[in-house]
């Protein structure tokens, strides 16, 4: 029974990644092919299309996104090759890792606004050059960060936010135990072939992972080219990135703009493909490089340069997120503080008081939601992995699912969101809740699934085995055997799951019509608004919650050891009082016996 | 003796009260010299510190390993030298051949830079070893068409093509077959003599101590 | 065993569809009012553009009153842009949804207004039913049914007044040694001398095409009487020529060089804020004291009326034709129009919108709810005499809106 549980739970995933993504394109197709009864249209066209390309900067919104969105995949793919061929062997990796991994469950829209704090004109930065140079007005020179008009301060913004990822996705697939082995190996014949430490990395330990991680990078490359809080946020807007364009026209008032939306959602995933098609040669031209590189016997493959590039970027963002931490933080309790000062003029808790009287329905919104999607994607991620494990699927039902399982990562957002509200409306025009709900498990879902399957994959089988052997069922062995011993990764994808549900903007704007509000739509609102304190006190919030998902997720386990610890003691306590008494009745009986 | 005018200049690897010791208890210790023609073989029980001593020599002890006294080639010292730039080759258990490259590019690989000056004449170099080894005609091979006893000897030929100054076998045999295991071991020493490489060999096989031929110590059970 | 898995199927099964029922129905008791009898009371989503913290606390302020007086749930659903809403209700008429909307009452006027009456999404013809509103003299007062010229029909009631003031941050001037403009020239000569200190927002924002419309007036002065009838191609062949060439002269001047512009008002009060800016300028101006206060804006802050003319309009509160709590959302409207509401509102430590109310309609005692105390270093001397400019027709707006879009940039 177990089992058909199980199976049920993996149809249910599928269906929950399939269709919503699929129905979301169709109900953007249709009106981009000129098919919107509600407006009158009933015939289908390309004219949309055609008026589409006649808008005026369509071409420069298209370079933008693709600029911004290569651009960042490519620099930040570098940078973070860079860093870890600089520290993959030390114990600065640790220190890496501890300082990026903040930054991974950090949404979006919290890191624009907390960069635009740092390194705006009037931001932490410039008061520092402010303070030095004796300039009491902040300086007025185009092209600084942000809203240049090439695209850099979005590019920027999203290579900050892009390097971790990578970092980490690559981390984990060089943990894996298959890989881990064979790395170790390629390091020492390596070194023992005269290579430095960077070049081994370079010339041995990237070719050999870099097919791992490449469905990572493209998916970053995807929600880089696409991405809507970022160029909102930080972008020029006019023109702006093709998916800001589409934010608006879909927003606007005259619903005939509507079509000429959907007619671009369907252009932002040709950007998309487009994007992928560049990178792709990109990746092809360097690859084609680096094997004649191969065979040169170069052993100092830009030994230097790595190390200090590497040294620098992590000072960078060292940097950065101190002077994130130190700039919110002190706005949120600033009273007036006047460009050049560095620090406030004086603190106050007004701003928290105002935020808190108006952010009890977002916050409770938020965690609701978050919980919600967490819980049952955890739930339905492990049912399907032990259904993988209890009832093997066919080669292509298997294929099936991993295609699924990317879809939402790489259909960018834009481009089905719309069209799945327009269905979600059709079917019921209430329960936005539930709605919303499965906006968010849409991308909650890929997330939770590959953390957690990493770990079903390193679960050590014989332990499956032996239970077995001892007449266990499959969800005993379940229950009793795995759930335990996996219990740290589960935590840890249930976090995951919670930051992620947290960080979703255009899902939740869009599912719920705005009747939904959490702490990021607050949030992103509060930035167009005119209180730079209140945005930074939502900041603060935004950054903060994600974390007390993995503090729990990190301390809950060492609790339950805790208190498994102390039964035990207590156990072992209770069994020597009784031994005892047996020796001190033996001692009696012989004395006794030897009549003393 | 007559000396050779074009041979090699004498190789010696020189291991001064070498002492490794574990948590400052000493574990290994060795006092010898190793010449071009002959190789050390370093023989005891598992876990004693055979592959820790390797470790000394090629840089690559990790805590709670430490060692005393000093390792020189050539008359020169290397313990001051970090463990990629000391020249010294290592042949492990596993062949550990990087699969993304063919034959012909794993040993190009390990070719100092520019010690040929086409690629022509790099790849005509490659294809005389791999003939030496009866390999010929393998270079443009994957690696994973290859078997276990030809993996040994493109990875033999991989260590020799870096021309290192000593060469660290670790247990390099054992995971052959008893068949193939005598004709690699032959070859092994053969190719590591005609360069006239100092070398240190680690086993556990007393057949593998004969075959080398040099000073054998053998490690006190721990 | 099996009971152990059903009970915690059992659970995690009703955790969800419990948190499914709270989030679906926007029930009373989610609202920030507490003490509220949850069977009966309805509730009014109030779609109100949610940037300035002082009027989402006159809207709390409002929310209690009515729960505790008039025992309605009031929803303020915070917009980052208004149009976000009407294309809201767009959409639920366009999928057929005529009794269900999502939206009750909406904080609209000029673009919005025109744009919703054209597909009828509001109700029309309620406004006379509420007793308050007659104490805004609408006969004798044209500005209270009409919206930038159009005529409400009906279908918004009027909550407030604004007229255009502009701020600056003191010591920046003094630093330069220049004087604040007082009128539309001096403003370029203003920013020849201190180059990227001055923007306007995009003409989406009422604040930007109001400021416009505020040069376009003043460089016309000549076609004055075109401006308040029917937009036609002569008149605007007249009169934008000037117009353009001001805007040509001021661009390369602005901040960003003019090639950022920033979409809300309420950004410019930011960027104020920061210093980035020297001058911007505002319709509501007791906002400028409030926000000095809550120390978004410095206190250097001095705010002015232009000597040449301020332009001044109203705004207004309309209820959507889908609306399914429709007498509820009058009644809502009716206490808004209170005296009590409006002299609230009036507060400069609340809001500081100037009222719709006539003041001869009212008694003494209601008078007296509207004497403000205070006065701020940073708020506008009501004591210095101001001409103000009346809106030009409505017609005008899209007309000027699409024109400086086709000069200047991409429309979205």
């Amino acid at each position: 029974m177990f089992s058909q549980i199980t199976v049920y739970a993996r149809y249910a995933l599928l269906l929950l990644l399939l269709v919503p993504v699929t129905v979301g394109v169709i109900g953007v197709v249709f009106p981009a092919l000129g098919y919107f009864p509600a407006l009158g249209e009933h015939s289908f066209s390309f004219r949309i299309f055609v008026e589409l390309l006649n808008v005026q900067h369509i071409g420069q919104m298209i370079w933008l996104s693709l600029f911004s969105g290569v651009g960042s995949t490519i620099l930040a793919s570098f940078i973070t090759f860079l860093l870890l061929a600089h520290c993959y062997q030390s114990s600065l990796l640790n220190k890496i890792q501890a300082l990026l991994s903040p930054m991974l469950v950090l949404p979006h829209a919290a890191a624009a606004i907390a960069l635009l704090f740092v390194l705006s004109p009037s931001g932490l930065v410039a008061r520092f050059i402010g303070t030095i140079t004796d300039s009491a007005m902040p300086s007025t020179t185009v092209g600084l960060f942000p809203y240049d008009e090439w695209g850099l301060s979005v590019l920027l913004v999203l290579v900050i936010k892009e390097v971790p990822f990578i970092l980490l996705m690559a981390l984990s697939v060089m943990a894996q135990p298959n890989n881990k082995q064979k790395l170790e190996g390629y390091q020492r014949a390596g070194t023992a072939l005269g290579y430095s430490a960077p070049s081994t990395f370079f010339k041995l330990i990237l070719p050999s992972i870099y097919t791992q991680i490449k469905l990572p990078i493209l998916a970053v490359l995807v929600f880089a080219t696409s991405n809507v809080e970022i160029p909102l946020l930080i972008g020029l807007n006019n023109p702006s990135t093709l998916s800001v364009a589409i934010l608006h026209w879909f927003n606007h008032v005259d619903l005939s703009m509507r079509l000429l939306g959907s007619a671009a959602s369907i252009l932002q995933g040709v950007v998309c493909v487009l994007a992928i098609v560049v990178f792709f040669t990109v990746e092809r031209m360097i690859s084609w490089w680096g094997r004649r590189q191969l065979s040169t016997g170069r052993r100092n493959f830009f030994n230097r340069t790595v190390a200090l590039l590497g040294t620098c970027t992590f000072g960078i963002y060292a940097f950065l997120i101190a002077g994130v931490v130190y700039t919110v933080v002190s706005y949120s309790f600033a009273e007036h503080w006047v460009f050049p000062r560095l620090f406030p003029e004086a603190l106050t808790l007004l701003h928290w008081k105002t935020a808190f009287s108006a952010i009890g329905q977002p916050l409770l919104n938020t965690l609701l939601l978050g919980l919600a999607t967490s819980v049952s994607s955890v739930v339905l991620v492990l049912l399907t992995l032990e259904s993988e494990v209890l009832v093997p699927a066919t080669r292509k039902a298997a294929a099936l699912f991993s295609f699924s399982l990317f879809l939402p990562l790489l259909v960018p957002g834009v481009a089905f969101l719309y069209g799945l509200v327009w269905f979600q409306q059709l079917l019921s025009v209430h329960s936005l809740g539930f709605h919303t709900y499965i906006a968010h498990m849409v991308y909650v879902l890929p997330y939770v699934y590959l953390s957690l399957a990493v770990s079903y994959q390193r679960f050590d089988n014989r332990y499956v085995m032996v239970a077995q052997s001892l007449g266990k069922s499959p969800f005993q062995v379940f229950w009793y055997v795995k759930l335990p011993a996996l219990l740290n990764s589960v935590l840890v994808a249930w976090a995951l799951g919670l930051a992620i549900s947290f960080s979703q903007y255009l899902p939740t704007m869009l599912a719920s019509g705005g009747a939904i509000p959490t702490v990021t739509t607050e949030a992103v609102a509060s930035v167009s608004g005119s209180s730079v304190r209140l945005t930074a006190v939502y900041a603060v919030i935004q950054a903060v919650m994600p974390l007390l998902g993995f503090v729990i997720a990190w301390t809950l386990p060492k609790l339950i050891t805790l208190n498994r610890e102390r039964r035990r003691t207590h156990n072992r306590k209770s069994k020597r009082i009784s031994s005892h008494m047996s020796r001190k009745e033996r001692l009696e009986k012989k004395v006794v016996h030897h009549g003393r | 003796m007559a000396v050779d005018t074009g041979a090699k200049e004498k190789r010696i690897l020189s291991l001064q009260h070498l002492q490794v010791e574990k948590e400052g208890k000493p574990l290994v210790k060795v006092n010898t010299q190793v010449n071009g023609q002959s190789v050390l073989t370093i023989m005891g029980p598992s876990g004693c510190g055979k592959t820790t001593l390797l470790n000394a020599i090629s840089g690559q002890l990790a805590a709670p390993f430490t060692f005393t006294g000093d390792i020189s080639i050539n008359g020169r010292s290397v313990i001051a030298l970090e463990p990629y730039k000391r020249n010294i080759g290592i042949m492990f258990q596993d062949a550990l051949l990087f699969e993304h490259m063919s034959v012909k590019e794993n040993i190009a690989f390990a070719m100092p830079p520019k010690l040929h000056s086409t690629k022509q004449a790099q790849s005509q170099a490659i294809d005389t070893m791999l003939q030496e080894v009866s390999l010929e005609g393998f270079g443009d091979r994957g690696i994973e068409a290859l078997s276990g006893g030809q993996q040994a000897r493109v990875s033999l030929l991989r260590t020799l093509a870096a021309e290192p100054d000593v060469v660290l076998l670790d247990e390099p045999f054992s995971k052959l077959d008893a068949s193939l295991r005598s004709q690699i071991r032959t070859w092994t020493f053969e190719q590591i003599k005609q360069r006239n490489i100092p070398a240190v060999l680690v086993t556990h096989d007393i057949e593998d101590a004969n075959a080398a031929g040099g000073e054998i110590i053998e490690l006190m059970p721990c | 065993m099996r009971r152990g898995l059903l009970t915690w199927f059992s659970w995690a099964f009703i955790c969800l569809t419990v948190n499914a029922e709270v989030l679906s129905t926007p029930s009373p008791s989610q609202n920030n009012v507490s003490n509220v009898d949850t069977t009966v009371s309805p509730t009014v989503r109030f779609h109100a553009w949610g940037g300035s913290a002082q009027v989402n606390g006159y809207i709390r302020w409002l929310a209690k009153q009515l729960a505790q007086k008039h025992n309605i749930a009031l929803q303020h659903v915070k917009l980052a842009d208004t149009s976000d809403a009407v294309a809201r209700v767009l959409a639920e008429k366009a999928a057929g949804n005529s009794s269900e909307g999502s939206v009750d009452l909406i904080w609209i006027n000029g673009e919005n207004f025109a744009t919703m009456k054209k597909h009828g999404l509001l109700a029309p013809n309620w406004v006379d039913e509420l007793p308050s509103f007659s104490l805004t003299s609408p006969h004798e007062n044209p500005a209270m049914t009409t919206d930038f010229g159009e005529p409400t029909l009906g279908m918004e009631a009027p909550w407030g007044k604004a007229s255009m003031v502009f701020y600056i941050r003191q010591t920046h001037f003094q630093q330069a040694a220049l004087a604040p403009p007082t009128n539309l020239e001096e403003i370029l000569a203003f920013t020849q001398q201190s180059p990227g200190r001055f923007t306007y927002p995009t003409p989406s924002d009422y604040l930007g095409i109001s400021f416009l419309k505020y040069a376009l007036l003043k460089l016309n002065p000549q076609h004055r009487d075109l401006f308040y009838q029917p937009v036609t191609e002569q008149a605007l062949s007249k009169t934008l020529p000037s117009l353009w060439a001001f805007l040509d002269a001021l661009h390369p001047n602005m901040w960003r060089q003019g090639k950022m512009m920033v979409r809300q008002a309420s950004e410019l009060q930011r960027l104020m804020g920061s210093g980035e800016l020297s001058m911007a300028f505002s319709f509501t101006a007791a906002e400028i004291p409030s926000a000095v206060e809550r120390f978004d804006l410095p206190t250097d802050i001095r705010t002015y009326a232009m000597k040449d003319g301020s332009l001044a309009n109203v705004h207004f509160i309309g209820l959507t034709f889908n609306s399914p709590n429709k007498q509820a959302a009058k009644d809502v409207v009716n206490f808004m129009l209170s005296p009590q509401a409006q002299a609230e509102k009036q507060k400069l430590t609340v809001w500081g919108d100037d009222t719709v109310l006539d003041m001869r309609r009212l008694s003494e005692a209601q008078k007296r709810m509207f004497d403000e105390p205070l006065s701020h270093p940073s708020a506008l001397d009501k004591s210095v005499a101001v001409p103000l400019l009346g809106e030009p027709h409505a017609s005008w707006t899209d007309a000027l809106r699409d024109a400086w879009y086709s000069r200047f940039g991409a429309r979205y």
